[in-house]
C-alpha cells in the first residue's frame, strides 16, 4: 500500500490559479451594462445630517442614479446573534443613514454610475451639511454618566450586559478568603483584520426570472443569502449568492453589511449589474474591527500556587452598530473561556457591550478566544511575579490532567479531549528551560534583557452543536453537510456547505476523500462557494470547517463506501458481510483475487442495468452533521525576546508552538495555518493597533499608518504537534484555524514582562513598540528600578 | 490639533500688513490654488478651489477663507474652512505681526487649531504637524515674492 494520503503534506492544489493571477474574484467578474457603486460616507463620527443634496452629483459624467436613505426600500442590516439574558437591545442599522451618523464612514448616499472612477468624482459632489455632535470612542468611557448618547433607547450606550458564572457566592467566597490575588486592567486595542482582498460585490437582478445573483466576498455564503433575503425581500429560493474566489475574511467576511444590500436593491431597482469594491482605506473604515476590550480581571490563588477563583468585568466595544455576531463574540465565545487549560474552582465573566462612534467590531481571528486566553495567561504569570514561583511550575500545578472523553470546567464547558501536561513536556523538550533562565540570568548582570513566556492553553472551536447554537441565541444553527457523488466514469465531486477562503480544504477534503474511498486523491473535486450548487452550511468561521464540514463529508463519504460495498457483493455474487475492503478495492473475505475497484462498483450502480434488489441507481450521498460538541485544540507555546533598554526594541528571537489539532490530514497546511495566526497574534503584541482621535477620526486609515507585522519581525517558527483525536469526531480532528492567534499573543508579551522584570514593569499597553517600551523603562529608572 | 509656526518679512510692519490684506496677493500665494472668489454679501470672505497632492488623497478642496478681527498693523483672524474627497477640514489661525528691533523686518507669528475629519484624518493627522508647516512657508514666501521693491 502507498504512504496514506490522509496525513501527508501534499502541497495545496488552490495555489497554482493563486499565485499565478488565475483565480476568480469578486471584483473579476465584468458583465454587460454593468454599473458601479460608490457609497458616500460620512467624515463625522457622530452628527446630526441637516441636508443632503445631490443635485450636482446627479449632473456629473457618467453617472446613472444617485440614492439616499430617503429613497431606499430596504430592511434595516440586523444582527444575527442574539445572546440571551443579557438585556441586549439591537438598534436600527438602516442601509444608509438618514437622520444620524454615528462612525466615520457611516453611509449617507450612493452613487451609481458607468464608471467607478467617475462615480467616485460624483460621490464629492454631494452636499452633506451635518450638525456635528460631541463622539465617544473608548467603550469603559461611553457607559459613563455625561458620555454622548448613540440612541436615545440605549442607556448610556450599554447594548447588553451579561454574566456567567459558577455561582456567585463560590466566586465572592474564594476571593474573600484568598491567600493572594492578583489584579489587571488588560486593553485589548482594536485591530484591523485586514484581509488581502477587500471586500467587493457585483449584483445581478434578472427582471425576467425575477432572480437575484449576488457574487459576494463572503465567508458563508448561505448565510449572506438568509440575512439577504430578509433585507431585500427576495425569497431564498430566488437568490442565489456566489463566494467566488475569497481573499482572506479572518472573520471580517462574516458579516453581511450594508453595501451588499445597497448593491442588490441598485441593482433590482435600475434592470442591471451593480458592482461595489471597497478600497483599502474604506475596508478600514467600514469593514468591522476586531477585539476592543478594556478589562477589570483578577485571580485568587493559595500561597502554594493552586489557583482558586478568576473573574473579569470587560467593557467589549461593538462600534456603532451591533454587526451580524458582534454579541456573541466578547461573551459565549470569550467569558465561557476564562478556566483556559486549568482546573480553576470558581469562575465569573461579565461583559458590557458597549456603543461607541466607531467602526463596528465582530469577530476576528479567534474571536474571543484570544482576549480569554490572554487574560487568563496574563494573570497567571503576574501570579507567578507575585508568588516568587517559576510560571512553568505554577501553570504544571493548575493544569486541567489528561482527558480522553470530557471534562467539565467550573463554568459548564465540557472539553472533548486534552493531555496538557504533554504539550508542555514536548515543547520544554525543544527548549532548555533551565539553560535559558541561567543565560537570562548571566545577560542582565551584563545590562541585556532577555525574557520569556510559556503558555499553556486550550480553546473551544469547530462552532458547533446546533442546539447550543440556538440557546445561546446565534439565528442559525452550526451544523454542516456535503454531497458525495461519483461520475460514470470514476472521478469524485464533493460539494460543501462550508466556503473555504484560504485554508486550503479543496485540498485537505480531497485528501478526506481519497483516504475514505481509496480513488487517486486528483479524482477527487471539492465545489464550494455557491447557494445554487452546494448544499446548505453555516460557513467557514470559528475553525469550524473541518470539525464540522469535514465530518458531514466523511459520513457522506462512508456512506457512499457501503452501498459501494453492497454493490460489489451483488456482482461478486457474495453476501455484503463477506465483502472485506482494501485500498479502493471491495474482495470476497479469502479470496483477494475476486475483487471489484470501488470505481467499477460505481460505474455499475450508476449504470444500473443490474443492481440488487432494492438499491437506487447512481452513486452519490449526502450527509448532515451536527457536531455533538465543540473540539478543543490546545498546546504550548514559548516565546523567546531581548529588549534593547536603550532603544526600547523587542527583538522575538525564538517561537516555538507545540499544537494538538488531534490527527492531522496534511501536516504542511496545519503548519501554515498556524504559521498565519502566530503573525497576526504577535502583530497585536508589537505593532498593531487602531488609533481613532477623542472625535472618532480614524486616524490609522491607512496601510502607511496601521503598522502590519513583516517578515522581518519573526524568527523561523518552530512547530511541534502532539495528537490527542477528539473522541466525538469521525475522523478525530480538530480545527487549528485559530490556535495560532489564540496562544501567541500572550506567549510574546509575558517574555516582554519576563524580560523588564528587573525594571519592576508589570504592565504596558499593547501594541508594545519601542517608544512605549522606552518610555516604560525610563519611568521605572527614574521611580528608582534598575 | 494646534499648529504654530513663524515667518519673518524683509518688510516693515505696515507693508506686510497691506500685503497680508491684498486679496490678489493672497490669491497668487494661496499654494495649489485654482481659484479665490469673493463671496456676495459679505466682506473679507472668499470661496476657493484648492488642489490638494497628498499620498492617498489628491484631488480638489472646496473652501471658504474669512479675514476677521483685524487689528491694523498688529493681528487678525483667519478662519479656513473646507471639504472635499470625503473630507472636511476646518481651522482658524490667530496671525500677529511684531516689528524687529530696527523696523526694517517683521516678525509673524501664527498659532492655529485644526480639524480634520473623515478620509483625510486618516493620514492628515500624521501629516498634518510638518505638511501644514510647510505649505504655510511655501504661502509666505510666495507672499514675500509680492513685496514691494525696497526703495
Amino acid at each position: 500500500m502507498a504512504t496514506r494520503i490522509f496525513g501527508s503534506g501534499i502541497k495545496r492544489r488552490e495555489d497554482p490559479r493563486l499565485i499565478t493571477g488565475k483565480a476568480r474574484y469578486t471584483d473579476d467578474f465584468q458583465m454587460a451594462g454593468m454599473v458601479h457603486m460608490v457609497v458616500v460616507r460620512s467624515p463625522h463620527a457622530h452628527a446630526r445630517i441637516t441636508s443632503i443634496d445631490t443635485s450636482a452629483a446627479r449632473g456629473a459624467p457618467g453617472v446613472v442614479a444617485v440614492f439616499t436613505g430617503h429613497d431606499l426600500k430596504l430592511g434595516a442590516i440586523p444582527c444575527a446573534w442574539l445572546v440571551p439574558g443579557s438585556d441586549l437591545k439591537v438598534p436600527a442599522h438602516p442601509a444608509l443613514a438618514t437622520e444620524t451618523v454615528r462612525y466615520v464612514g457611516d453611509g449617507v448616499a450612493m452613487i451609481i454610475a458607468t464608471d467607478r472612477y467617475l462615480a467616485q468624482d460624483a460621490a464629492d459632489l454631494v452636499q452633506v451639511t451635518y450638525e456635528v455632535l460631541p463622539a465617544v470612542v473608548n467603550p469603559e468611557t461611553s457607559t459613563k454618566e455625561g458620555s454622548p448618547q448613540l440612541f436615545p433607547e440605549i442607556a448610556n450606550n450599554v447594548a447588553f450586559h451579561w454574566v456567567a458564572s459558577s455561582g456567585d457566592d463560590g466566586v465572592n467566597q474564594a476571593f474573600a478568603e484568598a491567600e493572594v490575588v492578583v489584579k489587571e486592567r488588560i486593553v485589548q486595542q482594536r485591530l484591523l483584520p485586514t484581509a488581502m482582498e477587500p471586500r467587493a460585490v457585483l449584483a445581478q437582478w434578472d427582471k425576467y426570472a425575477e432572480e437575484l445573483t449576488v457574487y459576494s466576498t463572503t465567508q458563508n455564503p448561505h448565510i449572506a443569502r438568509f440575512i439577504l433575503s430578509g433585507v431585500t425581500g427576495v425569497p431564498e429560493h430566488k437568490l442565489r449568492v456566489i463566494a467566488p474566489e475569497v481573499g482572506g475574511g479572518f472573520g471580517s467576511k462574516i458579516p453581511v453589511y450594508a453595501d451588499e444590500a445597497l448593491a442588490a436593491w441598485a441593482s433590482m431597482k435600475l434592470g442591471v449589474p451593480v458592482k461595489w469594491a471597497e478600497t483599502r482605506s474604506e475596508n478600514y473604515q467600514v469593514t468591522i474591527h476586531g477585539r476592543d476590550h478594556v478589562e477589570y480581571v483578577e485571580m485568587a490563588a493559595t500561597k502554594e500556587g493552586k489557583v482558586t477563583a478568576i473573574r473579569g468585568t470587560v467593557y467589549a466595544g461593538l462600534g456603532a452598530y451591533i454587526s451580524t455576531a458582534a454579541p456573541g463574540v466578547p461573551t459565549i465565545l470569550h467569558g465561557l473561556m476564562y478556566s483556559g487549560a486549568y482546573a480553576i474552582p470558581h469562575i465569573r465573566a461579565e461583559t458590557f457591550g458597549v456603543l461607541t462612534n466607531t467602526t463596528p467590531v465582530d469577530a476576528y481571528r479567534g474571536a474571543g478566544r484570544p482576549e480569554a486566553t490572554f487574560l487568563v495567561e496574563r494573570l497567571m504569570d503576574r501570579l507567578a511575579h507575585t508568588l516568587n514561583m517559576d510560571p512553568v511550575a505554577l501553570r504544571r500545578k493548575n493544569l486541567i490532567p489528561p482527558f480522553e472523553n470530557g471534562y467539565t470546567v467550573a463554568i459548564g464547558l465540557t472539553y472533548d479531549s486534552g493531555n496538557y501536561e504533554a504539550a508542555l513536556a514536548k515543547a520544554l523538550g525543544m527548549f532548555d528551560y533551565e539553560g535559558f533562565r541561567r543565560e537570562q540570568a548571566a545577560a542582565r548582570q551584563q545590562g541585556r534583557y532577555l525574557g520569556i513566556g510559556v503558555t499553556t492553553y486550550s480553546e473551544c472551536c469547530g462552532l458547533g452543536p446546533s442546539q447550543v447554537a440556538g440557546a445561546v441565541g446565534f439565528q442559525g444553527g452550526l451544523w454542516e453537510s456535503a454531497i458525495v457523488r461519483f461520475s460514470p466514469a470514476g472521478k469524485v465531486q464533493a460539494l460543501i456547505g462550508a466556503s473555504p477562503h484560504g485554508q486550503g480544504e479543496e485540498t485537505t477534503f480531497a485528501q478526506i476523500i481519497a483516504d475514505e474511498l481509496g480513488v487517486p486523491v486528483d479524482d477527487v473535486e471539492i465545489a464550494h462557494g455557491d447557494t445554487n450548487r452546494s448544499p446548505m452550511g453555516w460557513g467557514s468561521y470559528g475553525s469550524r470547517t473541518t470539525p464540522v464540514g469535514g465530518a458531514a463529508l466523511v459520513t457522506a463519504a462512508r456512506k457512499i463506501k457501503e452501498k459501494a460495498r453492497a454493490m460489489a457483493a451483488h456482482l461478486l455474487e457474495a453476501a455484503t458481510e463477506d465483502i472485506e475492503y482494501g485500498d479502493g478495492k471491495f474482495f470476497v473475505r479469502g479470496a483477494p483475487d475476486r475483487f471489484k475497484s470501488i470505481q467499477e462498483a460505481a460505474l455499475m450502480a450508476t449504470l444500473a442495468w443490474n443492481l440488487p434488489a432494492g438499491m437506487e441507481p447512481g452513486m452519490e450521498a449526502s450527509a448532515f452533521y451536527d457536531p455533538p460538541n465543540f473540539v478543543y485544540p490546545f498546546g504550548t507555546h514559548i516565546a523567546v525576546v531581548e529588549v534593547n533598554p536603550a532603544t526600547g526594541q523587542v527583538d522575538l528571537q525564538r517561537y516555538i508552538a507545540v499544537d494538538d489539532c488531534g490527527p492531522q490530514i496534511n501536516p504542511m497546511i496545519v503548519e501554515g495555518q498556524i504559521h498565519g495566526g502566530l503573525v497576526q497574534g504577535i502583530g497585536q503584541v508589537l505593532c498593531e493597533g487602531v488609533v481613532y482621535d477623542d472625535q472618532g477620526q480614524l486616524l490609522t486609515g491607512t496601510m502607511m499608518d496601521y503598522a502590519m507585522p513583516r517578515a522581518d519581525m519573526f524568527p523561523t517558527f518552530e512547530i511541534e504537534s502532539t495528537v490527542t483525536p477528539s473522541p466525538h469526531h469521525p475522523i478525530g480532528v480538530k480545527g487549528v484555524g485559530e490556535t495560532g492567534a489564540i496562544a501567541s499573543t500572550p506567549t510574546v508579551y509575558n517574555a516582554v514582562i519576563d524580560a523588564l522584570q528587573p525594571f519592576g514593569i508589570e504592565q504596558m499597553e499593547m501594541p508594545l513598540t519601542a517608544p512605549r517600551v522606552w518610555k516604560a523603562i525610563q519611568d521605572a529608572r527614574a521611580k528608582g528600578g534598575q | 490639533m494646534q499648529l504654530s509656526g513663524t515667518y519673518t518679512f524683509n518688510a516693515d510692519q505696515q507693508t506686510v500688513w497691506k500685503l497680508l490684506m491684498d486679496p490678489q496677493a493672497i490669491a497668487k500665494a494661496l499654494p495649489n490654488a485654482q481659484s479665490m472668489t469673493p463671496i456676495e454679501g459679505e466682506t473679507d470672505a472668499w470661496r476657493v478651489i484648492v488642489k490638494l497632492n497628498l499620498p492617498v488623497i489628491n484631488g480638489a478642496f472646496n473652501g471658504i477663507i474669512r479675514m476677521s478681527e483685524q487689528v491694523e498693523p498688529d493681528h487678525y483672524r483667519l478662519t479656513v474652512s473646507g471639504e472635499g474627497q470625503q473630507s472636511v477640514i476646518g481651522g482658524t489661525a490667530l496671525i500677529t505681526l511684531t516689528p524687529d528691533a530696527g523696523g526694517a523686518k517683521t516678525l509673524l507669528k501664527w498659532v492655529a487649531d485644526a480639524n480634520i475629519s473623515g478620509k483625510l484624518a486618516g493620514i492628515g493627522q500624521r501629516l498634518a504637524g510638518s505638511v501644514a508647516p510647510m505649505m504655510a512657508n511655501q504661502f509666505f514666501n510666495a507672499m514675500a515674492k509680492q513685496l514691494p521693491a525696497r526703495p
